[in-house]
């Protein structure tokens, strides 16, 4: 062949020679084995063991809630991007900017409902995957250190959900930053009640970071928007990508190891990869620390295409809902922002909602003591439980799905009961007008609540004799107060904090 | 091969040092970029005319200072109408004193807290008459409760 | 365990896949199928094919786009899409067919032109919306809803002087600005600088937002005209425990001043858009012609003081409102004395001071209301004044004559308050006995002199009145 032939055939044969470059084996994978090679060497797809438990893929025990929160991170970082083609975060540019892209932008009133729906849903899932985790037992050993990074993948959540509220720059977005950051200047309260805050104001500190002022103005929104859009996006995807690591290197989603492990499934057939009578010689003893990964391939499938099913039923499934929810609702936006006007009631978002309640009594412990409290207490549950038995099994048997149930009539009933009593009686202020803040700060429905839950789970603990027993039940009762605490703040309160059964009982201004 | 017993690598180990010196003084410049240096926005400090046109026995709200101009026979004061707990707008009402909408905080007519989870009294601002003889009213200065500001 | 695990999966996959696909297409048509604008624009492109005359008419016609049309004012910061369905609104043929392809009325639109104004200047409204329900925005969280045809009229004011128009402009608005003079409503509040101080300014009345209006007893629509409509037929219906009397209004007078209150907008609009009478009002402002004093006390004593001919009892201040013509009153007292009181008012009582720095009246005003006033009785030389006796006697005929009607504090709430400071300080000594000497005819103030009470008793009754003179200014009294 001539060196122009040769060229010729080689540009008629590039189509085929670009797909065979790209792909490892050269084409599509047919069997089993070529299945798993893909897996493995695909940068994207080998994120994902070759290998997967079947008891991983119950959906009753997962509900699948990583992925949802996976798929509504895709779906927001796409509808975020879109977005940020027409929004501008300038104070004088902002609201209108919003009103654009919801009346003129090509699909921008849909996506913009699909940004904010998917946001909800987002910090939804993030609250019932922990519950999720937790209840099945899933940080114990060697787990411990990937609740630790949930824990700050909660965080980075519920700051890129808040950080995102105030670009519309409306009514709402205003004044629940306001409130915000005065949660931020909370410290403060305690400063000032010991008398120090003329050396030492981690409150003021604080707020000025956020705002960048004194007041929620220009500067506040474009910090908010450097967070909304770069940093916590960065922080958000790096520490996904080591919850990820971490799952594969722990072993894979947790199981039940104590029960017989289901047969492997290999081609087409169900297979028992290891025989129940044989047993196996040790071959070396070696020292050091290496990643745990079961015992695969006992009671797994192929990943491809079973896991990969799984996870685009649950991305489908997110987006799905998502978009109904996007169709008929759209993502709210009251009057420019104005300074002047504050709304009444001015409400934080709904996840926030709870906290507002408390904020209400005292803005430390509600805003800065008590968040503090319990993401100090859930990073612990894993290095205080240290029982390696229950893993996997929800509740970790009937014995805690009884204390999970007791306890959460407790929690249901002591908030309860506290709220009427605040809402019919008041608090401290009520009867003592003149006394000292200090002693408000240490004695508010935040910190009884805190004791009540307190004094159940050790009840519980001395009951039961297992910290595992005792942390589902502490868990459940702050579960319970969450939601009560919810509801409280976004049903039953109304202009002036007041308490009033049904939004239609709200007097006009 | 056994392990051999470890020599001092003192280059090794200034040089990492020197990284760990050099990238923290970066860090600890880098963290003080957040912090305002300068306060971005006008001067809260509001001028607001002769001093005779408030009449005595009067309340006025000045919205945009984030205050109320009280003056009475004693003289004039000025009360901030920014709720101490979380920086809502207080109402006011003659007589009673002040009430915050957003979580029902009440204050006293000299700002002192009655009720609610304010934790702080509003303040008092600071009074003088400018060099062209107009009421001037600093909104980012307190001064004690109970001083009143006399023409 | 057999057959294939992933069946559940796949069919929650496409269930979801079909979902999706649905409500994305769904979401498509709504947005560039069914949405309204693009119905009103095919309509319009009917009617101009209707209308169209020639060939190149016709073509035009057909070949109209459906787009989002706007009207884009950066002078005036306003982006309008409201052309988007009143496609025809300029166009003077489009008489016969009905809204939005209508032209606007009136023919506004050939000295208003759209690209110059837009629409949201005149009408309110969020102009940046695509369908009607939005661009109302009435209940809705828009702080300016559209304003209703018949109260339109109220942002002429904007740009024009309101009298300078030709008739049938803004009929509402000139009658309602007639009402607000003759109605005496500048006696309680401020507008331009220029009031009394009982009720807020109404300065910038037409831009208050809902939201800054007490709305807990407001029936209907939770605008701002409908509380002024409201607020007009019962003031304190609406405004609990407002001391505004009910002004007895028809229908279309509570309209007009209704306009009149949405007209009042302290707005920045560039240089360019005022049309030479405003600019000409506004130079009427600023250099005001000579005052005329029936039409000022019209305007600012009126609301109180009604004819000033005989004093009254206010129910609402709870208070007497002295009659300030009262010729026995004006006949005793001099121009300056009278001067003094307007300027000063009565601190501590509902008559706030009107002078430059208060309510805001120039020195030619007052002394135009001064010589008004004036007509009930020339100045008439007063009698000297008794020398002073002494003050526990005359606190004793005090007690016995004078308190039953003045207090025995002074502070007078069925009688003028003695003991005020401005009274003190403006009264003279030889105008206070001869007030107790003489009387006042045609007021409750019996004629003490003729009733038998001394010279030396009158100087008693001096000496004890004028403790409460305040002690910092020179008393007129102690000039010669």
């Amino acid at each position: 062949m001539t060196p122009i032939q040769e060229f010729l055939e080689n540009l008629k044969q590039t189509p085929r020679h670009i797909r065979e470059s790209a792909m490892r084996n050269g084409k599509a994978p047919e069997t089993d084995r070529e299945r798993s090679q893909s897996t493995l060497h695909n940068l994207f797809l080998h994120m994902q063991s070759v290998r997967t438990d079947r008891r991983s893929l119950r959906f009753a025990y997962t509900f699948g809630l990583g992925l949802i929160l996976t798929a509504s991170f895709v779906v927001l970082t796409i509808t975020g991007i879109l977005l940020m083609v027409y929004y501008k975060p300038g104070v004088e540019l902002a609201y209108n900017s919003v009103k654009d892209i919801h009346f003129v932008v090509p699909a921008g009133r849909f996506i913009r409902n699909i940004h904010r729906w998917s946001a909800h849903l987002m910090v939804l899932a993030v609250f019932l995957h922990m519950a999720r985790v937790f209840y099945t037992g899933s940080y114990k050993r060697p787990r411990e250190f990937n609740w630790l990074i949930g824990l700050a993948l909660l965080v980075f959540t519920l700051g890129l959900s808040f950080t995102g509220y105030l670009l519309p720059w409306d009514q709402l977005a205003y004044w629940a930053v306001t409130i915000g950051a005065n949660i931020a200047s909370s410290p403060r309260e305690v400063t000032d009640a010991i008398g120090i805050t003329a050396w030492f104001d981690p409150g003021g500190f604080q707020k000025q970071l956020l705002l960048g002022a004194n007041y929620v103005g220009q500067e506040s929104l474009i910090r908010f928007y450097v967070l909304h859009v770069a940093v916590l996006p960065l922080l958000i995807s790096a520490f996904m990508g080591l919850h990820f690591w971490r799952v594969r290197k722990d072993g894979g989603l947790s199981r039940d190891e104590s029960k017989p492990a289901p047969p492997a499934r290999i081609g087409d057939r169900d297979l028992e990869v290891f025989a129940p009578t044989k047993t196996y010689g040790l071959m070396a003893v070696v020292r050091g620390r290496t990643p745990v990964v079961g015992r695969s391939p006992e009671g797994s499938v192929s990943s491809w295409p079973n896991l990969m099913w799984a996870e685009l039923a649950a991305f489908m499934f997110t987006i799905a809902v998502t978009l109904v929810l996007s169709y008929f609702f759209d993502a709210p936006l009251k009057e420019m922002a104005n300074p002047a006007i504050p709304e009444n009631p001015a409400k934080a978002p709904w996840y926030f909602l709870g906290l507002q309640e408390l904020v209400s009594y005292s803005a430390f412990m509600g805003g800065v003591g008590i968040p503090s409290i319990v993401l100090i207490g859930l990073g612990l549950i894993p290095y205080l439980d240290r029982d390696p038995r229950g893993v996997g099994i929800w509740f970790g048997g009937p014995a805690g799905r009884r204390t999970f149930w007791q306890s959460l009539a407790y929690g249901l009933t002591s908030v309860i009961a506290l709220l009427a009593v605040t809402v019919n009686f008041g608090w401290l202020r009520t009867w003592f007008p003149t006394i000292p803040q200090i002693a408000i700060i240490i004695l508010n429905p935040a910190t009884v609540i805190v004791a009540m839950f307190s004094a159940w789970s050790l009840w519980v603990l001395r009951r039961t004799g297992s910290i595992r027993m005792s942390a589902v039940a502490l868990f459940t009762c702050f579960l319970a107060g969450f939601v009560v605490l919810t509801a409280m703040g976004s049903i039953f309160r109304g202009p002036n904090w007041h308490f009033y059964w049904w939004p239609s009982q709200w007097p006009t201004h | 091969m056994p392990d051999s017993p470890k020599r001092r690598d003192f280059l090794g180990l200034t040089a990492l040092w020197g990284v760990v010196i050099a990238m923290g003084t970066a860090l600890a410049g880098v963290m003080r970029l957040p912090k305002p240096a300068v306060q971005p926005g006008p001067l809260r400090v509001f001028k607001l005319g002769d001093p005779a046109q408030f009449a005595v026995g009067s309340t006025t709200r000045v919205e945009t200072g984030g205050f109320f101009l009280f003056r009475e026979e004693q003289g004039f004061h000025a009360i901030s109408s920014v709720c101490t707990h979380l920086g809502c707008v207080v109402a006011h009402n003659e007589g009673e004193g002040f009430a915050c909408p957003c979580h029902g905080s009440r204050f006293s007519t000299d700002g002192s807290v009655v009720g609610g989870p304010a934790p702080a009294a509003l303040p008092w601002l600071e009074i003088v008459l400018s060099p062209d003889g107009q009421l001037q009213v600093n909104a980012e200065s307190a001064v004690p409760k109970g001083s009143r500001f006399k023409v | 365990m057999s057959g294939d695990p992933s069946r559940p999966f796949k069919w929650v996959t496409v269930i979801c896949s079909v979902v999706t696909a649905g409500f994305l297409v769904a979401a498509a048509v709504r947005e560039n199928v069914s949405a309204d604008w693009r119905g009103h624009q095919a309509v319009f492109r009917g009617i101009l094919l209707s209308k169209a005359k020639d060939d190149t008419a016709r073509a035009t016609a057909r070949n109209l786009p459906i787009e989002i049309r706007q009207v884009v004012v950066p002078a005036l910061h306003t982006v309008d899409r409201c052309v988007t369905c009143h496609l025809g609104i300029d166009d003077p043929r489009m008489t016969d067919v009905p809204n939005p392809h209508r032209v606007h009325p009136k023919k506004l639109l050939a000295i208003h032109r759209v690209e110059k104004f837009g629409c949201t200047v005149c009408h309110q409204g969020q102009g940046a919306a695509l369908n009607f329900e939005e661009a109302k925005a009435e209940d809705y969280f828009w702080d300016y809803p559209l304003l209703p045809a018949k109260f339109t009229e109220a942002t002429c004011a904007s740009c024009h002087d309101p009298r300078a128009l030709p008739k049938g402009s803004a009929e509402k608005l000139v009658l309602g600005m007639q009402l607000f003079e003759q109605k005496g409503c500048n006696g309680c509040h401020k507008l331009n600088g220029k009031g009394g101080q009982l009720g807020p300014a109404l300065d910038n009345e037409g831009l208050k937002t809902k939201h800054q209006f007490v709305r807990a007893n407001l029936k209907g629509s939770q605008t701002n005209w409908n509380w002024f409509a409201e607020h007009f037929r019962d003031p304190a219906g609406i405004v609990a425990g407002s001391l505004m009397p009910m002004p007895a209004l028809s229908q279309p007078q509570v309209e007009a001043l209704t306009v009149f209150m949405l007209s009042l907008r302290q707005r920045d609009l560039p240089a360019e858009y005022l049309a030479p009478d405003k600019i000409d009002e506004q130079y009427a402002r600023l250099h005001p012609p000579a005052p005329d004093g029936a039409a000022l006390y019209h305007r600012y004593c009126a609301a109180c003081h009604d004819t000033g001919l005989h004093s009254r009892w206010d129910k609402k201040f709870a208070r007497f409102v002295p009659g300030i013509r009262n010729a026995a009153f004006i006949r005793a007292e001099d121009d300056e004395c009278l001067a003094e009181n307007i300027r000063e008012g009565r601190p501590g009582t509902r008559m706030p001071g009107w002078g430059p720095k208060a309510g805001g009246l120039s020195d030619a005003e007052v002394t135009a209301l001064v010589a008004y006033l004036r007509t009930s009785a020339p100045a008439m030389v007063l009698p000297p004044a008794p020398p002073r006796g002494e003050a526990t006697r005359g606190a004793a005929l005090f007690a016995q004559e004078c308190a039953g009607c003045h207090g025995m504090d002074g502070k007078g709430v069925i009688a003028p308050a003695l003991a005020n400071p401005v009274f003190q300080q403006a009264a003279t000594d030889a105008f206070i006995s001869q007030t107790i000497r003489a009387g006042r005819e045609n007021t409750p103030m019996p004629a003490f002199g003729r009733a038998g009470v001394s010279e030396s008793q009158i100087g008693d009754l001096l000496a004890y009145i004028r403790r409460w003179q305040p002690p910092t200014k020179q008393a007129r009294s102690q000039r010669p």
